[in-house]
Order: structure tokens, then sequence, then C-alpha cells
């Protein structure tokens, strides 16, 4: 076991398509970093199989051959993908990992995922032996789960190398370990130089969801990374919504039910142990 | 406000009151700290800085379809005892409300080792009080609809894409290639 010591280290890198920051302490400088490294390679190593962005990544792969044959996958794909069936299907479709096509077509995503057609998560089947199979031609973005889950493997990772308290926020989706509450700053949707008030954690994730961030107009028509589903239209509007959980991709993924379907919230946020916050300007 | 917002949040509840926090700053690595942590073995780092002749500096920015803001980079050479370890490189880049210094730690052969933040600041309140910025918005007919990314520069959008750096990352692999080898 690494000795004790009371210094702090914080480091930051770009991944995720963000700034990743970790703070970590509780052990000597060189045994943090040594567990900060192992951290952004837990991060990295997400991001290299499940961004949508990455033609190389498992789950490009996924998108081009899903449909024609069963796919297998790595056990953290796997799981992600089971962590969004089983949300989607709680949530009645609230939350819905197919809605690429639509964000592609209003440039958000990459080109060639236009070409699908705006899918139901119904028509994803997850098989043994971490297999995945598409009903029909359709992709799959875990663009609303897998940032949470990678910040909840970078948790583990620092765990694993005895780090007792630690923070890890991948650009405003975080996680925090430790005896010691943490205090987490909201920006403003619509003005988002300012913080408003602000959050005492221990021991839980935090993840926000805003359309501020990502808004743009499309033909004319306001667009952002927020779909709702059923509609197919997207979240628009300066409101914002963050989700306490006790892990990072539930915080992360709940934020979209939460917008998309607060009736069904009420219900999820009770089951996980879960709250959420909205804010409107 | 839809009745259903109240239901959702608790007492606890948070409601935003704009404070008057004008940026948000963090402070990473040293260089020194980021020498050491790119490369452990090093036994020495030899300054290598490099300033670039104007043809340089097209030829990087033609190669990278980025565009060279500083002619003159920070530069080391990470050696242990006679062994040539790598290349460290210092840079800053600006993006739409942020401020970052970072490192580009390469391979000897120039491939990518590792890349660290040194320092991140938000500049949201500079572009406020900037007059070139609010010189955008004179002349505008009154009226006229003011088009995001298009009229108005760096305002909106998303404050924590890292793109920049991604970017940084494309021309400085350009300037190992045109100007360090």
């Amino acid at each position: 076991m690494p000795s004790r010591s009371n210094s702090e280290i914080r480091r930051c890198r770009p991944l995720l398509g963000t700034f990743v920051e970790i703070t970590a302490s509780g052990l000597d400088d060189a045994a943090l970093h040594r567990a900060v490294n192992a951290a952004f390679a837990a991060l990295e190593r997400i991001q290299n199989l499940m961004s949508v962005h990455d033609p190389a990544s498992e789950l490009s792969l996924v998108n081009r051959e899903a449909a024609d044959r069963p796919v297998t996958v790595s056990r953290e794909t796997f799981a992600v993908l089971l962590h969004a069936d089983t949300l989607a299907s709680e949530s009645g479709g609230a939350f819905d990992y197919t809605i690429a096509p639509t964000l592609a077509r209003w440039g958000l995503l990459p080109k060639e995922l236009e070409r699908k057609a705006p899918g139901s998560w119904r028509q994803v089947r997850l098989l043994s032996d971490d297999r995945v199979r598409f009903l029909r031609p359709l992709a799959v973005d875990l663009g609303g789960i897998a940032k949470g889950f990678a910040v909840d493997a970078a948790i583990e990772a620092l765990r694993a190398q005895h780090v007792t308290a630690a923070v890890v926020n991948a650009g405003g989706d975080l996680r925090m370990v430790g005896s010691q509450p943490c205090t987490v700053h909201l920006r403003h949707p619509s003005k988002p130089q300012t913080f408003g008030q602000t959050l005492s954690l221990r021991e839980s994730a935090l993840a926000t969801s805003s359309p501020c961030f990502s808004q743009r107009t499309w033909r004319g028509q306001k667009v952002s990374h927020l779909v709702n589903p059923t509609t197919s239209q997207a979240i628009t509007g300066a409101v914002s919504v963050s989700v306490r959980a006790p892990e990072c991709w539930l915080a992360d993924a709940l934020t979209k039910v939460v917008l998309n379907a607060p009736h069904v919230a009420d219900r999820l946020l009770a089951k996980y142990d879960a709250e959420a916050f909205m804010l409107l300007v | 406000m839809p009745d259903w917002i109240h239901r959702l949040v608790a007492p606890s509840a948070i409601v935003i009151t704009v404070g008057a926090v004008p940026c948000y700053a963090a402070t990473y690595l040293t260089v020194e700290q980021a020498q050491k942590l790119c490369f452990p073995q090093a036994t020495g780092f030899v300054n290598a800085d490099v300033k670039l002749t104007p043809e340089q500096v097209k030829a990087i920015e033609k190669d990278s379809g980025t565009r060279v803001r500083l002619p003159t980079q920070k530069i080391w050479r990470a050696n242990a005892g006679d062994k040539f370890l790598g290349w460290l490189i210092e840079d800053e880049v600006l993006g739409k409300h942020e401020f970052i210094s970072w490192v580009l730690a390469l391979n000897a052969d120039g491939s990518i080792k590792q890349i660290e933040i040194l320092d991140y600041r938000e500049t949201y309140g500079y572009e406020i009080r900037n007059e070139k910025w609010r010189d955008q918005f004179h002349g505008k007919r009154h009226g006229a609809k003011l088009k995001l990314d298009d009229d108005i520069k760096n305002i909106s959008g998303a404050t924590l894409s890292c793109r920049h750096i991604t970017d940084g990352v494309k021309r400085l692999l350009s300037l190992h290639a045109l100007a360090l080898k």
C-alpha cells in the first residue's frame, strides 16, 4: 500500500471532446500521478471504444455492420448498451440512444450517420456473449451516457490505486469519492460565464444537460444535441437539468429523461436514489 | 412555469441567482512538472526553441489547415544520458471563451506521447469589454437578424469543447515535420 500524504494533485487532459479534470489526494505525489495516469488511460479506452466521431471505434463498427450480422463488442461497450437499453425501456423511450441520424441531419454528428433512418431502441437486440444486432439499419450514439460511464471507469481506476479522495470532471459530468463533501457550481444555462448557487455533494455523481451549449439554427429551425425521441424535435431554450445519482452514467442518462419526460422522471429518480435540479431562466 | 417543475425540484431546490463571477481559471502543472510527467526517464531537457520563418509559418498553416498565431515556439529535447527520448512543445490556444496553455510530448519518432493542460482560463469578460467585439454590433440595422457564428464572433456555443486543442495538435505535428526534423 503506498504511503499516505496530505498533498493534492490536479490535472487536465482533452478527452471525450471536452476537458477532463482529475483531482486526487491521500497518497504521496508520485503515487497520485500514477493513479491519475491510470484514470486518464481508462477514459481514453472508453473514448476509443465508444466515440461516434471516430470511424475506427467499436461503436462505429457496430453502426456499420450490426444490421447485417451480430457484432461482438467489448465488455465495456456491452455494459453501456445494456444500461442504455434498460433506461430506454424503463423510461418508455424518453431516453433513446438511436437518435444519431437526427443529430447528423442537424450537423451535430458525422455526416455518414445521416444516411441511416431514425430508428428506435426497440430495434436493437443485445444478445449473449456480448453481441449486438440491429433489426434494421440504424445508428446508435452513446453520447448521452458514455461520458458518464467513462467518469465511473476513471473513478474505479483511481480506487484500484488506493486513492481515497478524488473528483473526476468531464466537462460538467462528474463524480467524487472521499469522506469530505465537495462544492459544485452550476453554470448559468444562458450566461455560461456566470454561476448560480452551489451544491455540496459527497460520494456521488452529478451530470448536467442543457441545450444552451449546443443550440444552433438548421434550416430556420432551432436545434440542439438534445432530442425528444417521441417527437424528433430538438429541445431548445434556456433550460438546464442537473441530476445527482450514485453513479455518473446514471446521472448523465437521467438528465435526458428529466428533459424529455418529467412525468416518468419522478419514478425513475426515486428508483435510482437520484434527484434532479431544473434551472430555468 | 409548468407545474411539474415544482414536483421535481425538492425543498433543496436550486434556483439560479446570477453571481458576478466573471470567469473560471485553473492551474494544473508547471512546465517542469509536465516535463517530468511526460518523460519520467529523462535526465535532462535541452532548450530547442524555434523561431519560424514566414515561409515556415505559411507551410505549417497549409499543411495543418490551422493558423499559426505565434512564430516562436518553446521546445525542449528530452534526453536520458546520450539517448534522445523525444520533444516537449509548449503551446497556447485561444478557444471561444478560453485561454489554454498546454504541452504536447512527442516520442523520438514524432508520434504523440502525451498531452497535458498546464493552465485553463475562461475569458468571457474580456470579450464583453473588448471594443472590437462590441463594434460588431455597430452598423447593424435595427431588426437585422443577427445570426450566431456568422455575425457575432465567439460568444455562443459549447463552452467546454476541446476542438481548439485538436487543431493545436495538428499544427504542432506539422511544425515537427517541417521545422524540427
